[in-house]
């Protein structure tokens, strides 16, 4: 079995100095630098095709509980869903989802039930809410989003790059909290092993075709709330098609950027993110950074 | 269980459309249902630097980053200032007979009216009211009552009681103190049904509040409480201890679990740290277990095993032990300890004799310990 390659791209100058949101050009020559490097496919639709089948209804989870300012921005999301409208799959089929409407609202973004671009909205959105049935699996019992139950064959996790006091870090499995309904109860024992079995519960594991970390900004201490002294302007997208490599790599960014600033190590905190390990344990992915294979690429 | 809410779970309720998006794409999302949410300061916190704080309601002790909400998923921290998303906001608002709670032993054969919030603060797996408890309040419709209004309902149709219950109480309780209050100005009274997962001192003040509280022993191991409650035991066992030595009155429901905490020499260890502690006048309840939310695969318990339990703990000392999710068993009735007359006959959650006067069996003498009027 060979290695989980996870791609970094980065484009530190991917702001503009007028709105301070990200240029969705830029962020889209990320998200086709991105998949290219995961695919090793030269084109785009060739590359898009190897993830997801041209029929496939994809929902696109973002994280917006950070308001407008740590948070998967309608800047970073919406480029994706144009981009991977352009390139084989169906705009209509397309879902930009979180929680509530109100934190996808609070984060910029501008609900929509699909007239010309991608749908937005929350799960709490009139003709969405929580699949009625308890999906009990290993110590999680939780009802799930009918996003992701019912409404898509194919899931997305575009997480903001977090550290967190209680996980270490949060990222593209702890994102899936978002699809149940009692996140609450899941964040005792670090968020361990919760974090991931929601992922291997069979409303996700199947579904789930790729984790892109935004890491655009990172917080990398103190997290998940937003404090700006320890957020850094990272200036990147973290791909995989393995969840546990990305989030690994993801934590290894926020390692090394603790680092940097002289801060301990999330495990000298007491904070190892212990989920990665239960995970990889669980068949989910790799997490010893012997078996991921880094691809990192800076874009101008 | 017969649970009768007026509102249901509205996210449920929404689910008008197919599955397909082309359906969904007839109904534009509607604004959020989490926007008319309380926004009361809580108690019982304290700030930390960094917009943080610390909920010492429970023994939780969370702590919270700035726009993150506690275990009971009801309290959020919005930027350093602690809130209660649930104060007034009610999502069950029923009539019941006071010995549905149960208390067996205050008024009986009386009505309390029962108000709940959403939310808990443990996870038991076999939660009987999990729809309301283990959800966040922008899951479940509610209604706006202020504390006034719940104590003006109970006295104008002359219930006695509000009893505070289906959920845990533990976490609306500054919703809960405010409505004691009012109808204390009422001469209505206040029975709490609660797992007793509370700090000392959020207990003490509602302690001077409230008449009665009925604490739901799950188990008498922290193994069991660790696995099957995601909770404590020691703070419950406190808190029993807390409630048996205020002028509250107290009783105790032990639910019994097939296999898992039915041993009877478990049974007799936990009667007898009952009697030693708050005493033998005690109701306990050996409750039976009913197959559901995350615990289907435990038959109902059988009621011989109730029947084993209750024996024990009266070989322990214990003088009022019942059966209880078992309608028409004779060990709902109350015994006189003296005599051994039915003092009490119950038909389910109904009354049908009452042979005690000014607190004593009417045939010996004897003081049958509780509030009766």
């Amino acid at each position: 079995m060979g290695a989980s390659r996870v791609v970094i791209v980065r484009a530190p100058g991917l702001w503009t100095s007028s709105s301070g949101c990200a240029d969705p050009s830029a962020v889209t020559n990320m998200f086709r630098r991105g998949f290219a490097l995961l695919t090793g496919e030269k084109s785009d639709r060739q590359a898009l095709s190897t993830v997801f089948r041209p029929d496939d209804r994809v929902g696109i989870k973002v994280n917006t509980l950070g308001g407008k300012v740590l948070t998967t921005g309608p800047d970073v999301s919406l480029p994706l869903a144009a981009w991977l409208a352009a390139n084989g799959l169906q705009e209509q089929n397309l879902i930009v989802w979180d929680r509530t409407n109100r934190e996808l609202r609070e984060a910029g973004y501008r609900l929509s039930s699909g007239r010309g671009g991608p749908r937005v909205f929350g799960t709490d959105a009139e003709g969405a809410g929580y699949a009625p049935e308890l999906v009990a699996h290993l110590s999680v019992g939780s009802l799930f989003s009918r996003i992701q139950t019912d409404l898509v064959t194919a899931s997305v996790s575009l997480a903001v790059l977090k550290d967190h006091g209680l996980a270490g870090v949060t990222a593209g499995m702890k994102n899936y909290f978002g699809a149940i309904h009692n996140p609450n109860k899941y964040h005792d024992s670090r968020c361990d092993p919760f974090v991931a079995e929601v992922f291997d519960a069979p409303p996700v594991k199947p579904k789930h075709r790729v984790s892109i970390l935004d890491a655009l900004v990172v917080q990398y201490h103190r997290g998940p709330s937003f404090h700006p002294q320890w957020a850094e302007p990272f200036g990147g997208l973290i791909f995989s098609l393995d969840p546990v490599a990305a989030d690994t790599v993801g934590r290894e960014v926020i390692e090394r950027l603790r680092a940097a600033k002289g801060l301990p190590s999330l495990a000298e905190e007491g904070r190892e993110p212990a989920y990665l390990a239960t995970a990889e344990r669980m068949g989910l992915g790799r997490a010893d950074p012997g078996g991921i294979e880094i691809i990192e690429e800076r874009l101008p | 269980m017969k649970r009768r809410r007026f509102l249901r779970d509205a996210a449920g309720a929404g689910l008008a459309l197919g599955s397909g998006l082309a359906s969904l794409s007839a109904a534009p999302p509607l604004p959020g249902r989490d926007s008319d949410l309380s926004r009361v300061e809580a108690k019982y916190y304290r700030k930390l630097p960094d917009r943080e704080i610390e909920c010492l309601l429970c023994p939780r002790l969370c702590r919270l980053g700035d726009r993150e909400r506690g275990y009971c998923g009801v309290r959020e921290n919005v930027g350093g200032t602690y809130i209660t998303l649930v104060y007034g906001k009610v999502c069950s608002f029923n009539v019941d007979p006071i010995e549905k709670k149960p208390f067996f032993h205050f008024l009986p054969g009386t009505p309390a009216l029962s108000v709940a919030t959403v939310g808990c603060n443990v996870n038991c797996k076999f939660c009987q009211n999990w729809e309301i408890s283990q959800v966040r309040p922008e899951q479940v419709a509610h209604r706006d009552m202020s504390p006034e209004a719940v104590a003006r309902a109970a006295a104008e149709v002359r219930y006695p009681s509000i009893a505070y219950t289906y959920t845990e109480p533990t976490v609306f309780i500054e919703y809960m103190m405010d409505t004691a209050a009012a109808a204390r100005k009422r001469n209505v009274r206040s029975v709490v049904v609660t797992g007793g997962h509370i700090n000392p001192e959020p207990l003490r003040d509602l302690l001077e509040a409230v008449d009665a509280v009925k604490v739901d022993l799950k188990g008498f191991t922290q193994d069991f409480y660790t696995k099957y409650v995601r909770g404590e035991l020691r703070p419950v066992l406190d808190a029993i201890r807390a409630v048996g030595r205020s002028p509250a009155w107290l009783e105790i429901v032990y639910l019994v679990i097939p296999t898992l905490n039915d041993r009877e020499a478990l049974i007799r260890k936990m009667a007898g740290w009952v009697r030693d502690e708050v005493g033998t006048d005690v109701p306990v309840h050996f409750s039976r277990f009913m197959p559901m939310y995350l615990l289907k695969n435990l038959p109902p318990t059988p009621v011989s095993t109730l029947e084993r339990a209750r024996e024990a703990a009266l070989d322990e000392g214990l003088k009022f032990v019942y059966v209880g999710n078992v309608p028409g068993h004779p060990a709902e009735n109350t015994f006189c300890p003296g005599c051994g007359q039915t003092v009490i006959e119950r038909a389910g959650y109904r009354v049908r004799e009452t042979h005690i006067e000014k607190g004593r069996c009417d045939k010996c003498g004897e003081t049958i310990a509780g509030v009766w009027t």
